[in-house]
């Protein structure tokens, strides 16, 4: 029973392990550095989990096409840091710049965004204070 | 007088030497390899502001400079720019139309492009400057990128290998 039970927690741990490696990918392997590109949209939903806030975003194109767009950002602890609260994003203009996905999706590594209304501007890791 | 026309003539060939020295256009030939510790902050780890080649192959000649620009994981882009600031196109990886000119500065290299492709969004077209400066076995670039009225810009520092 005891070997069971432990086989079953290395699993699960296995699972946890993978899963986190997934999410925690490096910007080389998923997004393109040739394809730098500035996004001006609303906010429609919030991902708040680690290792990356991930923020839904309607873009109107040129067109009058609306496109939501998903955009990874740093964790929710290094946005709190620079003043950022969950509460701040959900219905709010922003601008972001970044760089597009490898495989052609409407996704986009965000270096820094600006939400416009709050004048709060989130900046990477590296450039941040 | 024999001993004075000798003075007078090593000095001319001097003075001559020097200014052939200054007029001299710099050399960036070589292969440079990105220094992240001397470069910003922002432009490494995962969500960088602009990006930068983690290594340049630079072939130098009294018109040309050919650049082959490649980062880990990333196509490489690469040109034989004339260095006399005439548009040439960029060799970019499937999807990408650039145009760039590049021309020497003084002791600086200035290349100037223009970078188009499809997204999701709509075409996009981002305008970029780049001034790159020698210094011994450091090469200095500093990169501004362009795109729908903003601009920012960023500093990454080359090592010659």
């Amino acid at each position: 029973m005891r070997v069971i039970l432990a086989l079953g927690r290395i699993t699960v741990g296995l699972v946890l392990a993978t899963a986190s490696l997934q999410a925690h990918h490096s910007f080389s392997a998923t997004y393109d550095g040739n394809k730098p590109i500035t996004l001006r949209g609303k906010i429609v939903k919030l991902g708040w989990q680690n290792p990356h806030a991930h923020i839904y975003v309607d873009v109107t194109n040129a067109d009058g096409k609306v496109v939501t767009w998903e955009v990874e950002s740093a964790g929710p602890t290094t946005l709190m840091k620079q003043g950022l609260r969950k509460e701040d994003f959900v219905g709010q203009e922003v601008i972001l710049k970044g760089f597009l996905a490898k495989d052609g999706t409407p996704t986009v590594n965000a270096s820094s965004f600006t939400l416009v209304e709050a004048k709060k501007e989130f900046v990477n890791d590296e450039k941040a204070p | 007088m024999r001993r004075w026309t000798i003075a007078v003539s090593v000095a001319l060939a001097l003075g001559a030497q020097a200014i052939s020295i200054a007029q001299t256009a710099p050399d960036f030939s070589g292969t440079w390899r990105l220094n992240q510790a001397k470069s910003s902050r922002a432009i490494v780890g995962n969500t960088p502001d602009i990006q930068f080649a983690s290594q340049l192959e630079v072939k130098q000649s009294a018109t040309d400079i050919s650049i082959v620009a490649t980062s880990i994981r990333q196509q490489p882009m690469s040109a034989v720019y004339k260095v006399d600031g005439s548009k040439v196109n960029v060799q970019a990886p499937e999807g990408i139309t650039e145009t760039g000119e590049a021309k020497l500065n003084g002791t600086m290299l200035v290349i100037t492009s223009r970078r188009s492709f499809s997204s999701p969004a709509g075409d996009i077209v981002v305008d970029f400057k780049e001034v790159w400066n020698r210094t011994g076995n450091e090469l200095t670039v500093e990169k501004t990128r362009t795109q729908s009225g903003d601009s920012s810009t960023q500093k990454a520092v080359y090592d010659k290998l």
